[in-house]
């Protein structure tokens, strides 16, 4: 690309814009192109992590995407992939890749569904229900976030020890159960279940956690899914405290082995980006599949204010 | 009505409950059996210490009847993971093996809560002190102890392309002095093409200072801190120093060339964008394994010196076995420390895994030194790194090591400010300002230190 | 309208959440929010030393270029940022809702990637000379071959904005996306009928019907870009962090560093208080503003 290039295109939409009669088709016209530049600029990176993960040793920089295909048998192959697989030494014997996989996804799914749990529940219950020191919970929850998480590290490290849970999948999920921004998120959405409907299943003799769960929770579906989503990313994504945690080789999860990978091979890229990738497929799957209710969820939630 | 649809909160959340009874199902089975408490637990962060020592404590475990626990854990968890069982009091791994820099973080405040095990008179008892390289025990010292058994020395040399040099007529051995060297630099670091860009750099040097300054500090016998843990390195010489940096990388006629880390200077030693490479003992194995085909075209000489005569060599790393003090057992620990790293033939075997040269003086003369290395065009690099090992500098050490790192390139990239807006007017005088601003920002980290030192509990 | 209850109920559907809570988050802040009068090492030594901690940060020049680096962050993720995405959302509101799906799990996307890798794939990408950043800015703009972005104190900041921008310009587009489904289309027709401009008919119709999210993503952004952390961290991991001339210093990393990694539990819990104080005032500064402005 160099002035030439440049020219020649501006020439091209300044035509467009000129000669084109609909001022509509040229304002659709422009407005995808900003989309689809937009979209190159995000995809980029991935388009890149996509042949950097083949490519071995020397060829890593020499080619900026894929090489020629004449030169893909010299440079281009499944080694990356390969070292992953060869498992890392421990106390116990290898442990190989999908051992950390197996690890994340225990953490990931069980804390979401605990979240989702205790978090409705309290969402619930300050959406419809006035009692006494409410104003002051809710002052109180919303301050809670704006703490640092890292400031309460070490204090919570010393906890889980003392309860034997350090090294273990359990020590990570246990302190994070509970989650104020999904309480919030379900407060937002449970704010907006009409109390007639309430009213009426109290009348028909069902208890309050009867209500909860038959009435209200599936009326809040949409918003389940989006913090569904939101909790599990984060959760799947979680680093600071795994790290901190997790000590024996057989419990790390994803995030913190391939930051390990980076440190042991810092020459060979390609291992940790091939690691990254494959750690991108879940996360992915759950989107593609939620996209939906993730987007009413928001509606429903954030929007109503 | 489906299960799935009496979940009340829904598909996507009964699906990952469903995928979270599964995967709990088969992490239980799978999980591995926990043995029980080992006598000792022992923690290294490298590979190759990690194959070395599994293949030598067996013999330990059988020699003292004990079970010995050794652990891999990447560097920055490790120091996390005993910075965090320290503060929450919980145990630690008996001995945990770490890098130059992590002693400050276990020798703050009062020597009785220091969390690592004060060595110096096991080492004198032991007859081990004289056997090792002095410079080195003083990374691992504070306040006059010895807290933790030096693994290696680390000497500096500068690795080359023989090919390249040739062509370009350097004759190395004429390069004893770094006046010498930045004058052949000079010649070469030329645009040879035509293209605008300059071809080929002599050396390769940090922008940012970081090792690249340290190193040539250490050399020229600077230090950050001085013995008794004063904030040592603002002074005249490491002014000129930073001067010199400067020129060379920023200059007119610089010759330095900031390569990166990992594979952009695996590139860059391919293509000759930069000729000489700074190579302590540890980053030759790293060529060799990361670069090969440059096998048999790389060779290595001492650095320059910077006045005829002095040292040729400089430090750059380091590594510890520290002996924490929660250990039940010290006694039995020092001797697998010992073990470990004084047993003199495995030590000939180690320098053939990684080419590092261990802190033990006998050690030198095993044959493993001598044996010619075909990567280096055939020079018994051991005996190279032998030679310059009992050169290499002291780095006095203090808890407050990392600040002075950091404020020494603070310091160093303002002057580079400096030169870039005034060029050399006036340098000298900032850079002076600046050194001292930030020895006087160290003190002040220092003092909060010696303030916990004295206060009472 | 709500129900006011005289039974248990609303406390025992709290009771798991407050239980929890008070073991593991009010426990440790408590004991946290102590510490920050202390200056400790370990779990035995503590010394007792008063606003020292907070004295010792007000003269601390590396605090002062964390605030500065983390305030000029969140200006600038504010600024940039969210406008950003309003302009990304607008864009797609137009088109054709499978063509928008497509397009929101596009920009989306990066959130699939953790802060963590997102730092240290990035920190690959800025290599000079090769990275694909590097090489891009070169292709198209004619600058930048030789630049270091992860080490060159002017372009360190303006590195930790694209990586942050690629993450988080997608997460804001999605919210806006999904606020601007909700606008009245006819309140936007009959401004547009009476001659507004696309500008006023944006600014004066469309952005108040959007008040809440935006206020709710505004706020949000600021409390995240004062705890930016892992990011920086990952990005800088060869220069602690920090960063040349402090340039990429967040608080967070500095409470890490200072307080965290260096023992002094004491000043890390001074600085959490500094922080929690700031991100509490600037929070209800904006929620007043927003009060302001609905009227």
């Amino acid at each position: 690309m160099n002035g030439f290039h440049y020219a020649l295109i501006a020439l091209v939409l300044i035509w467009v814009v000129l000669r084109v009669r609909d001022r509509e088709r040229a304002r659709k016209f422009a407005r995808w192109a900003l989309i689809g530049a937009g979209a190159l600029l995000v995809l980029a990176p991935f388009a890149w992590i996509v042949p950097a993960v083949f490519k071995t040793g020397d060829a890593f920089n020499d080619y900026v995407f894929f090489p020629p295909l004449s030169k893909w048998s010299d440079t281009m192959s499944l080694a990356n992939f390969r070292k992953l697989s060869e498992g890392r030494p421990s106390l116990r014997g290898q442990v190989y890749f999908w051992e950390y996989f197996l690890n994340s996804t225990v953490i990931a799914t069980v804390t979401t569904t605990l979240q989702i749990f205790f978090s409705s529940l309290a969402g619930y219950a300050l959406a419809k229900f006035e009692f006494r020191g409410k104003a002051l919970l809710m002052l109180f929850m919303l301050g809670s976030m704006m703490i640092p998480p890292v400031l309460l590290l070490a204090p919570l490290y010393k906890m889980v020890v003392d309860l034997g849970l350090v090294d273990s999948l359990a020590g990570v999920i246990v302190p994070i159960m509970v989650s104020t921004y999904g309480a919030f998120l379900f407060r937002q959405a449970c704010v907006s279940v009409p109390n007639e409907m309430l009213d009426a299943a109290r009348l028909d003799g069902c208890s309050e956690i009867g209500i909860y769960f038959r009435v209200v929770m599936p009326l809040v579906r949409p918003m389940a899914a989006a913090f569904c989503l939101v909790a599990f990313l984060t959760n799947w994504n979680a680093f600071f405290m795994p790290n901190v945690f997790l000590h024996s080789e057989d419990n790390l999860t994803v995030p913190v082995v391939l930051n390990l990978l980076l440190g042991v091979y810092r020459q060979k890229q390609g291992i940790f980006l091939a690691g990254t990738a494959l750690a991108m497929i879940p996360p992915a799957v759950l989107f593609f599949f939620l996209q939906k209710e993730f987007i009413s969820g928001l509606t429903s939630g954030a929007v109503k204010g | 009505m489906s299960l799935i649809d009496k979940y009340p909160y829904g598909k996507a959340p009964f699906a990952l409950l469903a995928i979270a009874i599964v995967s709990v199902g088969i992490r239980v089975a799978t999980a591995r059996r926990h043995d029980d408490r080992p006598d000792l637990v022992i923690a290294t962060h490298t590979d190759a210490h990690y194959d070395a020592y599994r293949k030598a404590i067996p013999r330990f475990e059988r020699e003292h009847g004990v079970k010995v626990q050794l652990q891999l854990i990447n560097w920055a968890s490790l120091q996390a993971r005993l910075q965090n069982s320290m503060l929450a009091g919980t145990e630690t791994p008996d001995l945990a093996e770490l890098f130059e820099g992590s002693l400050g973080y276990f020798t703050r405040g009062p020597v009785e809560d220091f969390g690592v095990m004060d060595i110096t008179d096991r080492l004198q008892r032991d007859g081990l002190r004289e056997r090792m390289v002095e410079s080195r025990f003083s990374l691992w010292s504070a306040r006059g102890r010895v807290y933790a058994l030096p693994h290696d020395v680390h000497p500096v040399m500068l690795a080359y392309r023989t090919d390249l040099v040739a062509k370009l007529g350097i004759d190395v051995s004429q390069l004893d002095t770094w006046d010498k060297f930045v004058e052949a630099g000079q010649r070469i670091s030329r645009d040879v093409d035509g293209d605008g860009v300059i071809d080929h750099y002599m050396i390769d040097l940090r922008f940012d200072g970081a090792w690249g300054l340290d190193t040539l500090m250490l050399q020229r016998g600077g230090q950050f801190f001085d013995q008794q843990g004063n904030v040592a390195f603002a002074t005249e010489d490491t002014a000129e120093l930073i001067r010199w940096y400067i020129l060379q990388t920023r200059g007119p006629n610089k010759i330095g060339y900031d390569c990166g880390w990992g594979q952009p200077v695996a590139k860059a030693m391919i293509d000759g964008l930069v000729l000489f490479q700074w190579t302590p003992d540890w980053r030759s194995w790293v060529f060799q394994d990361e670069v090969p085909s440059l096998k048999g075209k790389m060779a290595l000489m001492p650095l320059p010196a910077w006045k005829p005569g002095g040292r040729r060599t400089s430090v750059w790393g380091g590594t510890g076995l520290m002996i924490m003090k929660a250990t039940k057992k010290p006694e039995l620990a020092w001797e697998l420390a010992k073990f470990l790293y004084t047993d003199t033939p495995e030590l000939g075997k180690r320098f053939q895994a990684t080419n590092i040269v261990p802190v033990l003086k006998d050690a030198w003369n095993l044959p493993e030194f001598e044996r010619p290395n075909p990567y280096w065009s055939n020079l018994p690099i051991g005996k190279m790194y032998a030679a310059l090992a009992p050169e290499t500098p002291a780095v006095y050490s203090s808890p407050v090591d990392a600040q002075a790192r950091i404020n020494l390139d603070l310091a160093f990239t303002r002057s580079v400010d400096h030169y870039l807006k005034h060029g050399e007017a006036g340098l000298m005088d900032a850079i002076r300002a600046n050194l001292a601003d930030g020895a006087a920002a160290v003190r002040k980290y220092a003092d909060r230190e010696s303030k916990l030192r004295e206060a009472t509990r | 309208m709500k129900i006011r209850h005289k039974g248990p109920a609303p406390y025992l559907f709290l009771s798991p959440y407050l239980i929890l809570t008070t073991i593991f988050f009010v426990v440790p802040f408590v004991n946290a929010i102590m510490l920050a009068f202390y200056e400790t090492n370990g779990p035995r030594s503590r010394a007792f030393v008063g606003f020292d901690n907070f004295r010792f940060l007000l003269h601390d020049t590396n605090f002062h270029a964390a605030l500065w680096n983390t305030t000029i962050f969140a200006v600038v993720s504010v600024c940039v940022q969210l406008p950003l995405a309003m302009a990304l959302a607008l864009l797609l509101n137009g088109g054709g809702s499978r063509l928008r799906g497509i397009f929101r799990l596009i920009f989306f996307s990066p959130n699939l990637v953790g802060q963590v890798l997102v730092g240290i794939l990035f920190s690959v990408l800025f290599t000079p000379r090769y990275g694909l950043i590097t090489r891009g800015f070169q292709a198209f703009l004619h600058w930048g071959i030789e630049a270091r972005w992860l080490t060159d104190p002017a372009l360190i900041m303006p590195a930790i904005v694209l990586a942050s921008l690629w993450l988080w310009v997608g997460f804001n587009m999605v919210y806006f996306l999904a606020a601007l489904q909700t606008v009245d289309k006819s309140l936007e027709e009959a401004a547009r009928i009476d001659g507004a401009s696309a500008w006023q008919v944006f600014w004066h119709v469309t952005l108040p019907s959007m008040r809440h999210v935006v206020v709710f993503v505004v706020i949000m952004t600021v409390i995240g870009s004062y705890q930016l952390f892992e990011l920086p961290l990952t990005l800088l991991s060869e220069s602690y962090g920090y960063g040349a001339k402090n340039a990429g210093l967040t608080l967070i990393t500095y409470l890490n560093y200072n307080g965290f990694r260096s023992g002094d539990l004491g000043l890390g819990s001074a600085v959490g208080w500094v922080i929690a104080l700031i991100i509490f005032t600037i929070s209800l500064i904006q929620i007043r503003v927003a009060r302001l402005t609905e009227d």
